[in-house]
């Protein structure tokens, strides 16, 4: 509390400064509350509001932003995405995307699968993302690996999704990747769903491999497609792989329909609730803030209050409902 | 407050809607990470102008006022940041 405003509330009344000399842990109780509420002598917000506490936190999040990239090159895998994505699901989303503007259903393909399992497999073990392998192979050559004669091919890449919905609507909000999603030319796709460390994260890699085969008698039948789901649901759930690029390739042996990911820190958790922790906390001081100074009649010489509030409550909108991680290639 | 929003209506107005847009374009644009980067720089730097501009309309422009829209301007953009940028 200022000196000035002590002195003035021990003039008002003598029995303050008696009071105040006998318990000085009560000034400090005083001074105390100007961190969350406006100092009516100083015309001034809340300490914890404050340009100097603002700035205060802008940097904690920059620390905690550069945390998010280095801790992954000293501890591998602690840091991750947590994720729930299913073949099945995957197939019925690309398929109901087709339906929607009229073209037929892909017919998910063995080969094809195993292709993309390969290359999700590849992407782990020399550390990459991207289309073309640090060796130079590209897509096709893993798709001719596995004998598949074709006479059109495409791929689709994502990773960091936690749902088979969100991987599905990523690649139909980009037009590229829309048109491999909903290419006349494709008549078969095969899938894969595989974690393991990329990079340092946790991580679940969704590859999606398209094809029409040069002979039309070779479109996978009803039977094929349901023996490769029923393959995949037979190891339907896979345990996370963690820093270990021999187990990733392992795992990549397998179908797995369902891939769940649990890392130690789920890193979409974290940055949300860093966020939102931030925002929340000086928007609520801010809102007190407003409150406080109509009670008390306090007329500050500061920003819009009410502004600030309106455009937190926007930032925290849309970081909890709007704003998902994934990244699609 | 309510009588500086009545007096200000079209100063507030022009807020509201500059935040419906930004929503809108972050609902949009939510997978491409490029684009986010774009919307939330842009975002924020419509708040930070739109707070000068209101007390030069005034005239009781500070330079207090001017570093504490800046800062609530790079607050936003790095509360946005830290999430879409994972």
């Amino acid at each position: 509390m200022p000196f000035n405003l002590f002195k003035e509330k021990a003039q008002e009344n003598p029995a303050v400064i008696k009071h105040w000399r006998k318990n000085p842990k009560s000034i400090e109780k005083y001074q105390f509350v100007y961190n969350f509420l406006p100092n009516p002598d100083k015309k001034r917000r809340a300490s914890l509001i404050s340009n100097k506490a603002v700035f205060i936190y802008c940097s904690l999040i920059v620390i905690v932003t550069l945390a998010f990239r280095i801790i992954p090159k000293f501890a591998p895998g602690v840091l991750g995405y947590a994720s729930n994505i299913n073949v099945k699901d995957l197939l019925e989303y690309t398929n109901g995307k087709r339906e929607e503007v009229g073209l037929s259903d892909l017919k998910l393909n063995s080969k094809l699968t195993l292709a993309a399992q390969e290359k999700a497999a590849d992407m782990f073990k020399d550390g990459y993302w991207a289309h073309v392998a640090p060796d130079g192979a590209e897509p096709w050559d893993f798709i001719l690996a596995q004998n598949y004669d074709y006479i059109y091919a495409g791929e689709n890449l994502a990773k960091n999704f936690s749902t088979s919905k969100e991987v599905v609507e990523a690649w139909y909000k980009s037009p590229s990747h829309k048109s491999n999603l909903l290419g006349a030319n494709y008549d078969e796709v095969g899938f894969a769903v595989v974690n393991g460390v990329l990079n340092g994260y946790e991580t679940t890699l969704v590859v999606q491999m398209f094809g029409r085969p040069r002979e039309p008698s070779m479109v996978a039948s009803v039977y094929e497609e349901e023996s490769v789901l029923k393959e995949s649901v037979n190891n339907s759930t896979l345990e996370p792989v963690k820093g270990s690029q021999t187990s990733a390739l392992e795992s990549s042996s397998f179908s797995p329909s369902t891939v769940v990911s649990t890392p130690k820190v789920d890193m979409t958790l974290a940055a949300k609730s860093i966020s939102l922790a931030f925002g929340g906390f000086v928007g609520s001081l801010l809102a007190i803030d407003m409150w406080y100074s109509r009670k008390k009649g306090i007329n500050k010489f500061t920003g819009q209050t009410f502004a600030h509030i309106i455009i937190l409550i926007v930032v925290i909108i849309s970081v909890w409902f709007v704003l998902q991680p994934g990244i699609v290639l | 407050m309510m009588e500086d929003i009545k007096e200000h209506f079209v100063e507030y107005v022009a807020l509201l809607i500059g935040m419906a847009v930004f929503v809108v374009l972050l609902v949009i644009y939510r997978f491409d990470k490029d684009a986010l980067l774009i919307i939330s720089g842009v975002g924020s730097a419509f708040y930070v102008a739109w707070g000068i501009l209101h007390y030069v309309l005034r005239k009781r422009l500070t330079r207090t006022i001017v570093y504490e829209y800046v800062l609530f301007g790079i607050l936003v953009f790095l509360l946005l940041f830290t999430v879409f940028s994972i």
